[in-house]
C-alpha cells in the first residue's frame, strides 16, 4: 500500500461504528449507502473537520485532527459554499490567497483551472448568474486550484439535473485523470449506485444504524470510461446489481429489525 | 393620492378656521418663502452634520460588537442582558446624564444619536453573522481561514445584507434623536427651529419645519436605498435567483 | 424547589453576572474619578429607586406612562393590522397609498409633539396619540409585509374550500401573517415606550419622564437616575413579556403553516 491510508473507527452517539478502511493514492473510492449511514460524518472526520470518539484518521501515516492542507472539499450546496459577494475568479482565487503568487499569478492560475472545468469567459460574473451546474463546477475549481492531493465530494452531484449530472461524471473523471501528471486521490460520496460504479476504482458501501462498512467492492471497469459504452456493459451491470443486493438486503434487515420490536 | 392628502388638509383646515391649523396653501406658500433662505439651510445643515457624526459613531461599535457577539457564544450569552437593558432604555433618558457629562452642544447630541443608532445595527449583525451558512463555515475551515481573517473576509460580507437593514432602521431612529436632542440642548437644528416657532405661535413656520422634516426622511431613506442597490448587487442577484 | 432549579436553568446567570460587574465597576469608577456632580453611583441610586418605589411616587408616575404608552400600543395595534390588512389586499389601495405612507413614516412622533400639544394640550391623551403615532408604522409595514408575503398556495386552498372572502382574511390571510405582526409589535413596543418618555419629559407634568426632568432639574441625581433604571427595566419586561407570548401563541411559526383547516 502506498501513500494514503485511512483508519477509524466509531464517533459520535454511534453514528458509525468499526468502520476501518485504507484509501490508496490515485485511487477513486465511491462511498455508497442509503441515508442515514454516516456518509457525511465520514467525510467530516477524513477532511479533518470533526474528531473521531474512537480510532484514528490518519493521512501518509500522519494522524488528521485539522483539516490538513492537502485535502479540499466540495459540497452538494454549492450556492451555500461558493461566496456569494465574489466574482467566480475571485472565489477561485480565495484559497490562493497565502500562496506566495503574484497576483496576476494567481489569476493565471485560477483561469487555467477553470478552462480544464470547461468554464471560459465566466471569470466577472457572480455564481448566481451562472446555471447549478456550472457553479458546482467553480465549487470543484475552487477545490483544484490549490493543488490537493486529496479530494473529497458530499454528494457533489444531488443538486443538478440528469443531463447536467452525467456532464459533472465525466468532467470529474478528466479531473481524476490528468491534473498535471499527477493522479488525484479522489473520496466521492453518493447515494446513487450508477454513478459509483461508472466513477470509482473501488465501491465501498455502507449500511445504516449505526454505519458501517457492509463490503468493498473493486469495479474493474477499463478506463476511460464513456456514458454510453461503460454504462451498457455486461460487467457494470453484474457490479451495479450486485451492490444493489447488499443495500436491499441490510435495508431488508433493518425494516425486519424494526417490525420485531414492536 | 398625495395630491388628495393636501386637497383634504386645504378644505379641513378652512373649515376650521382656527389660528393653530392654517390652511395647506398657507403653509406652502410660507414653505416656499423659507425653505431656500440660508438661515433654514444651515440650520438644516447643522443638524444633518450631527446626524452623520452620530451615526458613523453608533454604526461602528454596533457593528464592532455585533461581530464579536456573532462569532462567540460565549460573549453572546454574556453580554445579552446588558444589551437588552441598555436597549430598553429610551435615549432620552441618558440625555440628561449626557447634558451633566458633555453638557449641552455637540457631542451631547451626536452621543445621544450614537447611543440610539448602536443597537438595531448591533442586534442585526449578530443575527447575520448568526445566519452564515454551515456550508461556508467549513469551507473556510477547510481553507485554513484564520479567526481574524474569517470575521473580516467572510462574516463580514455574508452578514452585510442584515447590516444594511440595520443601518436602515437606524437611520430612522437616527434622525427622531437628532430632533429629540435639540429639543433638549442648545445650538440650533431642525427640531430646535420647529420648537422655537411653535414656541413663538409661529404655526406656518412650524408646519413648514414638520414639511420638510418628512421630505428629509424621505429623501435620505431614497438616498440610502440607491447606495444600499449598488453595494449588495450581489445580494439581491443571489436573492433573486433563490426565490425561483 | 425544583421550580425553582428549573428557573434558574433559564435565566442566564452568567450574563446578569455581568451586569453586576458593570455596575461595581461604575460604583469603582465613579467613587475614584469623583464623578458625583453627573453620574450617581450605584450604592445611591438603588437606594434612591427603593425609596422612590416604596414611597409610591415612582410607581405612580410609572402608572401614568403606562396609561399613555399601553393606550397608545393599544391602538397602534388596531389601526396597524386592520390597515395593514386592508391595504396589503388589495393592489390598488397599496399603490394609491404607497407615496403618502413613505413621506409619513419618515416624519419622526416626536416632532409632532408641539403640534398635537396646540390641539390635546399636555394630557395623557396627547401624549397616547403621539405614542400610537410612532407604534403604528411598524404593525403597519409589518401587516402588509405579512399579508402580502404570504403564501399563494393557501389563498387558493381557502378559495377551492369555498370559504368567503372575510373568512379568508381571519383565517388564511391573518394567521399567516402573524409572525410578521408579532415583529412589528416588538419594535412598536420598545418605540412606543421611547417616545412616550421622551413626551413627558418636554411636555408632560406627569409620567416617568416628567419625573426624570424634574430630578434633573433639582439636581437630585440619584432619583434621577433611579428613574432611568425603573426605565430600563420595564422595556426590557416589555420585551420578555412580548416574545413569550409570541412563542406561545405562534409556536407552529417556524415549522410548516400548512396547518389548514
Amino acid at each position: 500500500m502506498s501513500g494514503l491510508g485511512k483508519r477509524y473507527s466509531t464517533h459520535g452517539p454511534a453514528a458509525l461504528t468499526g468502520v476501518t478502511f485504507d484509501v490508496e493514492r490515485g485511487e477513486l473510492l465511491a462511498l455508497v449507502g442509503p441515508s442515514g449511514c454516516g456518509k457525511t460524518t465520514l467525510l467530516r472526520l477524513l477532511c479533518g473537520l470533526t474528531s473521531p470518539t474512537e480510532g484514528t484518521v490518519l493521512l501518509d501515516g500522519r494522524p488528521v485532527t485539522k483539516p490538513p492542507r492537502e485535502v479540499a472539499l466540495v459540497f452538494q450546496d454549492y450556492s451555500r459554499s461558493l461566496f456569494p459577494w465574489l466574482t467566480v475568479i475571485r472565489n477561485v482565487m480565495f484559497p490562493l490567497r497565502r500562496v506566495g503568487l503574484s497576483r496576476a499569478g494567481k489569476i493565471e492560475r485560477a483561469e487555467a483551472v477553470l478552462g480544464e472545468m470547461g468554464l471560459h469567459g465566466v471569470a466577472r460574473k457572480y455564481p448566481w448568474e451562472l446555471s447549478g451546474g456550472m457553479q458546482q463546477r467553480v465549487a470543484i475549481a475552487r477545490a483544484l486550484v490549490s493543488r490537493p492531493e486529496l479530494l473529497l465530494l458530499d454528494e457533489p452531484f444531488a443538486s443538478v439535473d440528469a443531463l447536467t449530472r452525467a456532464e459533472l461524471q465525466d468532467v470529474l473523471l478528466r479531473v481524476h485523470r490528468d491534473v498535471e501528471g499527477r493522479r488525484v486521490t479522489i473520496v466521492h460520496v453518493t447515494h446513487d449506485i450508477d454513478e459509483a460504479v461508472y466513477l470509482a476504482d473501488r465501491v465501498l458501501v455502507l449500511s445504516p444504524g449505526p454505519g458501517r462498512v457492509a463490503s468493498s467492492v473493486e469495479i474493474g471497469l477499463p478506463r476511460p470510461r464513456t456514458q454510453t459504452v461503460t454504462r451498457s456493459s455486461t460487467r457494470f451491470l453484474d457490479v451495479r446489481n450486485a451492490i444493489h443486493d447488499v443495500i436491499s438486503a441490510q435495508q431488508r434487515s433493518t425494516i425486519t429489525t424494526s417490525f420485531e420490536k414492536e | 393620492m398625495f395630491a388628495g392628502a393636501f386637497v383634504v388638509w386645504e378644505i379641513w383646515a378652512g373649515a376650521e378656521e382656527s389660528f393653530l391649523a392654517p390652511q395647506a396653501s398657507e403653509v406652502l406658500a410660507r414653505a416656499w418663502e423659507m425653505w431656500p433662505t440660508r438661515a433654514f439651510l444651515t440650520e438644516v445643515a447643522g443638524s444633518l452634520k450631527q446626524l452623520a457624526a452620530g451615526f458613523v459613531i453608533g454604526a461602528a461599535i454596533g457593528i464592532a460588537i455585533g461581530l464579536v457577539m456573532g462569532t462567540s457564544l460565549a460573549a453572546r450569552r454574556a453580554l445579552d442582558p446588558l444589551i437588552e437593558l441598555a436597549r430598553a432604555t429610551p435615549p432620552i433618558a441618558i440625555v440628561p446624564a449626557l447634558l451633566l457629562t458633555l453638557g449641552f452642544g455637540d457631542s451631547m447630541r451626536i452621543a445621544v444619536i450614537a447611543f440610539g443608532v448602536c443597537f438595531p445595527v448591533l442586534i442585526n449583525t449578530v443575527e447575520g453573522v448568526r445566519s452564515v451558512s454551515p456550508e461556508a463555515r467549513d469551507t473556510a475551515s477547510m481553507l485554513h481561514v484564520g479567526r481574524a481573517e474569517r470575521v473580516f473576509r467572510i462574516y463580514l460580507p455574508a452578514a452585510l445584507p442584515s447590516i444594511v437593514a440595520g443601518l436602515r432602521v437606524a437611520l430612522s431612529i437616527g434622525l427622531v434623536l437628532v430632533v429629540i436632542s435639540e429639543f433638549a440642548g442648545e445650538g440650533g437644528g431642525l427640531g430646535h427651529y420647529i420648537l422655537d416657532q411653535q414656541g413663538q405661535f409661529a404655526y406656518p413656520e412650524m408646519y413648514a419645519g414638520i414639511l420638510f422634516l418628512g421630505l428629509l426622511g424621505y429623501g435620505l431613506n431614497l438616498l440610502f436605498r440607491f447606495a444600499e442597490r449598488r453595494v449588495l448587487a450581489w445580494h439581491y442577484g443571489a436573492a433573486g435567483e433563490r426565490a425561483r | 424547589m425544583q421550580r425553582l432549579l428549573r428557573l434558574g436553568k433559564r435565566v442566564n446567570v452568567r450574563g446578569w453576572l455581568v451586569v453586576v460587574l458593570v455596575a461595581l465597576l461604575a460604583e469603582v469608577a465613579i467613587q475614584l474619578f469623583e464623578l458625583h456632580d453627573s453620574v450617581s453611583p450605584p450604592s445611591e441610586t438603588l437606594p434612591a429607586l427603593g425609596e422612590g418605589i416604596s414611597s409610591g411616587e415612582l410607581l405612580g408616575a410609572l402608572r401614568t406612562t403606562l396609561e399613555a404608552y399601553l393606550g397608545g400600543l393599544a391602538l397602534a395595534i388596531v389601526v396597524g393590522v386592520l390597515f395593514g390588512v386592508l391595504i396589503g389586499s388589495s393592489r390598488l389601495l397599496l399603490d394609491a397609498s404607497f407615496v403618502v405612507l413613505e413621506f409619513l413614516r419618515p416624519i419622526p412622533a416626536v416632532a409632532l409633539i408641539p403640534l398635537a400639544f396646540l390641539f390635546f394640550g399636555t394630557g395623557t391623551e396627547m401624549r397616547r396619540y403621539i405614542v400610537a403615532y410612532a407604534a403604528v408604522w411598524p404593525i403597519l409595514v409589518n401587516t402588509l409585509y405579512g399579508v402580502r408575503g404570504s403564501d399563494r398556495i393557501l389563498h387558493e386552498v381557502a378559495l377551492a374550500s369555498g370559504v368567503s372572502r372575510l373568512g379568508r382574511l381571519v383565517r388564511v390571510t391573518l394567521p399567516a401573517a402573524l409572525p410578521s405582526i408579532a415583529t412589528g409589535i416588538r419594535v412598536s413596543a420598545s418605540i412606543g415606550l421611547l417616545v412616550a418618555v421622551t413626551a413627558e419629559f418636554f411636555f408632560g407634568s406627569a409620567g416617568i419622564g416628567a419625573y426624570m426632568h424634574r430630578q434633573q432639574l433639582a439636581f437630585q441625581l440619584p432619583e434621577m437616575y433611579a428613574a432611568v433604571l425603573l426605565t430600563a427595566l420595564l422595556g426590557y419586561t416589555v420585551n420578555v413579556a412580548l416574545r413569550l407570548t409570541e412563542r406561545r401563541v405562534i409556536h407552529w411559526s417556524g415549522e410548516e403553516r400548512f396547518r389548514w383547516p
